[in-house]
């Protein structure tokens, strides 16, 4: 099977320091859309009341390609990042396939790698991959992924990243365009 | 600069004598998660006011292996079919059209007038069943027009 690739570009950030507060676990109001979140400092994810994990505003964009995939196949996603502060060990780069809506974002595939960033007083770019095999059991609407990374000793900011209809799920159902007779004859 | 667009030719008409089989090549593009068969069918329809009937007898069958493909995949398929005469239920002397389609899917190609079927003997069974109805109603007259001067006698007699 082929293996198909998204690439997606996290940004730069730095290390979380004493400007940051540790949130406790419990009910937030998003400041940006008034959504009430629920906090979960063991995933370090915010929650919708639906159950979904929230993806801020903003951090979900359309895709600027689509890629068709289909049961067993492989998708390769990459992200790209800069970081400049102290060294960081166990930095979290986390990947997500799943459904973008109303509730936020329902995760159906999730792969992580543990990442080590060593330290510097200039950004410097890094990259992080994931593949996921398709399952058989794919739905047809788990078009979405969203990329974040997060954690680590000391703990970077969680900084996601995600597109919206960036797979085309093809499913068991055959799909047929184009059909067009182009000769008959006596035999 | 010179855009030219290709498109499909349409289809010209040809002669069959009935009995012939037919051979139709269809081609499509299709997408699919998993190794799966279709089922492409093929024959003969007419019109008439009522709108387009396709001669059921004549329709052949042809089953595709797909192989599971996540982009779309150009593929070509040949499906048989026989012009069944009409003394055997099938096709009457005249113009058909071609229609293919794909079980299951909204896949459908058709054509209307290119199948020209002749050579059906006009036997002495065609001009039996042409007559059929002609036949019957002179029989349904036979047996009202009793009752009726039966019914006109006692209306008389009262």
């Amino acid at each position: 099977m082929e293996l198909k690739t998204l690439a997606l570009d996290l940004g730069s950030f730095g290390v979380l320091q004493e400007r940051f507060v540790l949130l406790a676990p419990g009910w937030y109001l998003d400041p940006l859309t008034g959504q009430r979140i629920f906090y979960d400092p063991n995933t370090q994810n915010f929650y919708t009341l639906a159950g979904g994990v929230y993806i801020p505003l903003g951090y979900m964009n359309p895709a600027p390609k689509q890629v068709s995939l289909g049961p067993g196949e492989k998708l390769k996603i990459t992200i790209s990042y800069k970081y400049s502060g102290p060294a960081v060990s166990g930095a979290i780069e986390y990947f997500s396939v799943g459904v973008y809506g109303t509730f936020g974002f329902n995760e159906q595939l999730v792969g992580q790698n543990t990442k080590s960033l060593p330290a510097s007083t200039t950004p410097l770019s890094y990259t992080g991959s994931y593949t996921f095999t398709i399952p058989t059991n794919v739905g047809a609407d788990w078009n979405d992924i969203y990329c974040k990374i997060y954690g680590g000793s000391p703990s970077v900011p969680q900084t996601l990243f995600g597109y919206e209809n960036a797979l085309i799920i093809v499913g068991k159902d055959p799909a047929i365009s184009e059909f067009t007779i182009v000769d008959f004859a006596k035999v | 600069m010179l855009d030219l667009v290709l498109t499909p030719m349409a289809l010209s008409a040809r002669e069959f004598n009935a009995g012939d089989t037919v051979r139709v090549t269809v081609s499509f593009s299709y997408t699919v998660g998993i190794n799966t068969t279709v089922r492409l069918l093929a024959g003969p329809y007419y019109t008439n006011i009522f709108g387009k009937h396709l001669v059921d007898s004549c329709v052949g069958r042809a089953d595709v292996s797909l192989p599971a493909a996540s982009t779309p995949t150009s593929q070509t398929a040949d499906i048989d079919f026989t012009l069944v005469p009409k003394s055997l239920g099938g096709v009457d002397n005249g113009t058909y059209g071609l229609r293919v389609w794909v079980e299951g899917t909204n896949a459908v190609a058709e054509q209307d007038s290119v199948i020209i079927v002749f050579g059906n003997a006009a036997g002495g069974g065609d001009v039996f069943s042409s007559m059929m109805p002609m036949l019957m109603m002179l029989m349904m007259l036979g047996m009202i027009m009793p009752m009726t001067q039966q019914m006109g006698t006692g209306a008389e007699e009262a």
